[in-house]
Formats: structure tokens, sequence, C-alpha cells
């Protein structure tokens, strides 16, 4: 059915956003207001003029751009790890016939329902006894149990997709498995996997639970532990705190433009059904 | 919630075979492309194979279960055995002390009766049902309102709705960090709105009165839930045949008694596996309101998850901390394998 008036109803959900979106503006503006502003009996909607003082407040400081760059690299590394095992086991999962599998597949959809919490408080232990806890690896491979079940998942249906006809010529052609898997499937199911990558890294990046119960040293500590101890001390350092908070949403934002319409589309798909 | 957030793929992607191939399958012309270049290669077809061994399928069979081994034993011991380990802390007294070589004496369900025993723990339960209750409440039917709107086709429609979804996509300390701001008393940009359209008492310490502190966190978390509940509604009013409207308008029925007899009962299994996702995330949800409020002021905000932090990471009782986990998980465990079975049954039937 056609509405009669769409660009009213284009105003209405202009509107309705732009409320919603608020507390994201109001980070911003925040962030480009001058300090002494900030705490003004009537707060100013636009930040004239903006100022870029509170990005120089917060980035002049070592612990954040340590913290930034662990945040970095653990994100990174649970990417890496999460393909590297993720990308054979969604193959076999998908492709091969196996006993079993379909309690693997089970068993990974329940592999997402534990509370970050419950898995924190073993992994803690277990981690100080054999002496990863606060180490990169450490995080790294706990993060990853959040992201490896979801990508398997995920990619299991794009490893179905890709024309079985390939693969057999490729066998026939006297490929082994291994060789299936790099030469013909991965070229095919790349931009998936491009997607996979991304949304591991956007899981990474705002994970905290795990950097807040795992991890002591501030050599490791993810940025947004970082975030959470300045909100507790500098309390109403508002500037520097919203310019760390957007300086943190940055990559969240790209990674979301990059990969939109998979995100989008594969929520979607997910929940229609005939 | 972003830990969290995977599962929402994963579980709603796990039906999404239909949908992502199509996508993929129109992706794939240049990658295929790209494979023929790397056949032209054919190095390994000259080379013998060792078939005579095995058969074909048997040799695949073996590829498969070697593909997924590492992955599998990686999950055995990062995550079935830490959740294991828990079950046997749970039923141990260990502390921190014995933590460092000592011994930890099986004190059978001790663990579990303290907990139980805790009024501080039942307090953490009635938080979670009110926290969970009203998020899924407010999440849903502002999710729902928002679908129906996004559901017409107007210009800018979708760009509007991408920019909904960023809410969702911001660390949940973000996200913490951001209503903490929203909602200060003094600077706070909330309590500007409502100075400015009445009294000044209208403004308020949300998150220091003891009183409003669990209706400011469940008002954040709405926030963090209600793009991805329009989201999943969306496409399920997506899957509503048009035809059913115009047939309805036709026989003289007006846009409520529509709504009331064809969108409400067309679009209810959506609806409760949004809300069942719903559930399963929002009860176990630590990081927004850690970063909000800490649990406080005086434990107002003490919700379920933030109790077992405390027990285990701050008084370092480990037993009672993986007791009270384990009473954590069993809301989800419960609600997830009920979808899981359900998700089957249509699957059988379909």
């Amino acid at each position: 059915m056609r509405p009669r008036r769409p660009w009213l109803f284009t105003t209405g959900a202009t509107l309705l956003t732009a409320a919603f979106l608020l507390p994201v503006y109001w980070m911003v503006n925040t962030s480009l207001t001058r300090p002494d502003r900030i705490l003004a009996e009537t707060p100013r909607w636009i930040p004239a003029p903006p100022t870029t003082e509170n990005y120089t407040t917060a980035l002049s400081d070592d612990a954040l751009l340590r913290a930034l760059l662990n945040s970095v690299v653990i994100s990174c590394g649970v990417v890496a790890l999460t393909l590297l095992l993720g990308v054979p086991l969604a193959y076999a999962l998908a492709r091969i016939r196996m006993r079993g599998s379909g309690t693997m597949v089970f068993a990974l959809l329940i592999a997402q329902l534990p509370p970050t919490i419950v898995l924190a408080a073993p992994l803690f232990i277990l981690e100080r006894r054999a002496g990863i806890d606060d180490t990169y690896l450490g995080l790294i491979a706990a993060d990853t149990t959040l992201t490896l079940p979801f990508a398997v998942i995920v990619l299991r249906p794009v490893l179905r997709s890709v024309p079985r006809e390939l693969e057999e010529a490729a066998l026939v052609d006297g490929c082994g498995p291994v060789g299936v898997l790099l030469r013909v499937v991965l070229p095919i199911m790349a931009p998936g996997l491009v997607a996979v990558a991304g949304l591991s890294f956007l899981i990474a990046w705002g994970e905290f639970v795990f950097g807040l119960t795992l991890v002591s040293e501030p050599d490791v500590q993810p940025v947004t532990v970082l975030l959470n101890a300045f909100v507790g001390t500098h309390g109403t350092a508002w500037g520097a705190l919203m310019a760390t908070a957007t300086v943190i949403s940055i990559p969240v934002v790209c990674v979301f433009a990059a990969f939109q319409r998979f995100i989008v589309g594969g929520l979607a798909a997910g929940t229609v059904k005939g | 919630m972003k830990g969290d957030r995977p599962g929402l793929f994963g579980e709603t992607a796990r039906r999404s075979r239909r949908g992502s191939s199509g996508s993929a399958g129109r992706r794939a012309r240049p990658g295929s492309s790209g494979w023929a270049g790397g056949r032209g290669g054919g190095r390994g077809r000259g080379r013998p194979g060792p078939r005579r061994t095995a058969s074909p399928s048997a040799r695949r069979r073996r590829a498969g279960y070697l593909f997924s081994l590492p992955g599998l034993v990686f999950l055995a011991l990062v995550l079935a055995y830490p959740l294991l380990y828990n079950v046997w802390t749970s039923v141990h007294d260990v502390r921190l002390t014995e933590l460092l070589g000592g011994s930890s004496p099986f004190v059978g369900l001790d663990n579990y009766r303290t907990t139980l025993d805790d009024p501080d723990f039942w307090h953490a339960v009635r938080l979670s049902l009110v926290f969970t209750a009203g998020s899924l409440l407010f999440q849903f039917t502002i999710g729902f309102a928002l679908a129906l709107l996004f559901a017409r086709p107007f210009p800018f429609n979708g760009l509007l709705r991408s920019l909904l979804l960023v809410a969702w996509l911001l660390p949940p300390v973000v996200s913490g960090t951001l209503f903490r701001w929203m909602l200060d008393q003094d600077a706070g940009a909330y309590n500007a709105l409502l100075r400015a359209v009445g009294p000044d008492s209208l403004a308020h310490d949300w998150l220091i009165d003891p009183g409003t502190a669990l209706a400011g966190v469940i008002f954040a978390n709405v926030w963090v839930g209600v793009p991805f509940n329009m989201l999943l509604l969306l496409v399920g009013l997506h899957t509503i045949d048009p035809e059913l409207h115009e047939a309805a308008a036709l026989d003289g029925a007006n846009a409520w008694q529509r709504f009331r007899w064809i969108t409400v009962p067309l679009m209810r299994p959506v609806s409760v596996t949004v809300l069942l996702l719903g559930l399963v995330y929002t009860f176990k949800v630590f990081d927004l309101v850690f970063v909000m409020t800490g649990g406080g002021p005086v434990d107002a905000t003490s919700v379920l998850s933030l109790y077992v932090y405390e027990i285990f990471f701050k008084f370092f009782r480990f037993g009672e901390g993986a007791a009270a986990g384990l009473l954590l998980l069993l809301v989800p465990l419960l609600a997830g394998a009920w979808y899981v079975r359900r998700l089957r049954g249509e699957g059988e039937a379909a």
C-alpha cells in the first residue's frame, strides 16, 4: 500500500531518528565544546565555535594511546583467530557429511548463551594458573569464544551457496580438500569472509567484561576498560571523556558503514522464513 | 551487551540460508573467475592422487574431521572446559589463597545454600526481573511502532533506518558513558530538556536517586535494544502479503481492524523470537549497568550479573560466585533450549 504523502512520513521518521540519536549527537557536541562551557546552566546545542581542545587533552594521555593500541592488537588477533579456526570448521559443517555435525551446530548455538561474566569467572582462575592472565593471548582467546560460534553459524550458509560443481571439478582435477578450500571456496566467499571479519572486529573492539576481569596490566588493557576507569576517576571532565568516547566510536561507525548491507541483510534474512 | 551480540547474528542467521545464499550468489561471479585463473595454474592436475587406499567419500569425511578439529579443540579448551570447571568450583570452597596452590575442600551444595540464603541474591534476582521485563516491554513496543512506520515506503527510509542501527552497534561502555552524561543532574541534556518544557523540579538526578536509578538504567538499555527489535520486526512485517490488507480494506476494515486482525496474528511467531532473544540478552547485561551505576546507589541497580561479579571478583568467594553464576546461566539456557527446539520443530514442519 502506497501512502498518500510519503514526504510526511519522511519528516516524521527524520524527527524520530533525530530524537533517538540525540545522545550520539550530544557526545560529539560535548567533545567539541570548550571545557569551561560544558557545565554551563543552559547547555548549548551547537558548539560555537567548535574546539579540538578536548581531543588534544584526551589524546595527549599516553594511557589512552596505549589502550587504543591494545584494542587494535586484541581486535586484530581475534579476527585472525576467528577466521583461522572458523573457516575450516564452517566448511566442514557445511559441506562434508560427518557423524555428529548436527550436534556440533547445536552446541555452537548453545555456546552463544552463557553470560560473559559466567565464563569470565572460571577463565580468570584457569588463565591465572596457565600464566596467560594479563597477556594479549589470554584476552584474544577469551574474546574469540564470543566470535567463533557466531562466525561459524554465519559462514556455514555462505559456504553452502558455493556451487558444488566447482569443488567437484577441482577434486577431479586432483586438488586435495585443503586445495579446494583455499583455491576454490575462499575466493568465492571473500565478501562473506570480509563481513564476518568486520563484525568480529566490532565485537572484540567493544568487549568489556573479559578486559575488566582477565587483565589488570595497563599495558594490555583494552580501551573500553580505560574509558570506564575514566568515568570513575575523572567523573566531571566530560569534555575529554566524550572526546575519548567519540574516538572509540569512530571505528564502529566506519565498519558499520562498510558492511551495513551485510549486517542488515544477514539479520533480515535470519528471521524471514516462508 | 556487545559481548552478547554475536548470538543476535548467529541464532537468527541460522535460518538465513535462503537470504544469504541469494546475496552471495550474486557476488559469486567475480570470485569464480578468480578461481578459474587459479585453476589455470593447474599444477595439481598431473599429480596422481592417493585414491587407491580409501574411497573419495571416506577421504572427504576424514578431511572434514581434520578441518573441524582446531576450532572444536579451541572451544573445548576455552569455552566448555571453563564452564565445566565452574561446576567443580561451585561445589568446592575455593578462596584466593588456595588459588596460589592450596587445597579446596569439597563442600557439596553449601555454596548454593549460601547463595540461596543471601537476601542480596534475591534482591538481585528481583532487580534482574524488573530490568528484563521493563526493557523488553518498552524496546518491543517502541521497536514495533518504529517498524510499522519504516515498513512504509518513503524517501530516505533506508538511510534513516541505518542511522538508527548505529546506536545498537556502539560499544556498551560508550553507551553507558553517554547515558551517564545525558542523565546528569546539572548539565545533562535530558534534564535541560525537562527544564525547558516544565518547572525546574522536573530535572532529577536519575542515577543518584535509588528510587529512579533502575529506571534510568532501563531507559538506556531500551535505547540500546530498540534498533534490533525494530529491524527484526520490520523483516517480519515485510513477509505479510500486502494483498491481505488490500482485501480487508476493500471489505471495509479500517486501519485499526486490519492491524488487530491481520498484522498482530501474523506477527506472532516473529514477536516470540524477538522477545525470547531479548530475554536472553537482557538477562545477562553487565557492562551497560556496570558503567552507568556500578550497581549502586545502595545496590539499587545491582542486577544478577553484577551480583556474580561482586561475589567473585571483589570478594573472591569463588565457590559462591561460581554457584551464583550457574544460577544466572539457568535462565538463558532454558530460554535458548526452548527456542532451538522451536526452530527445529519449524524446520521439520517446513
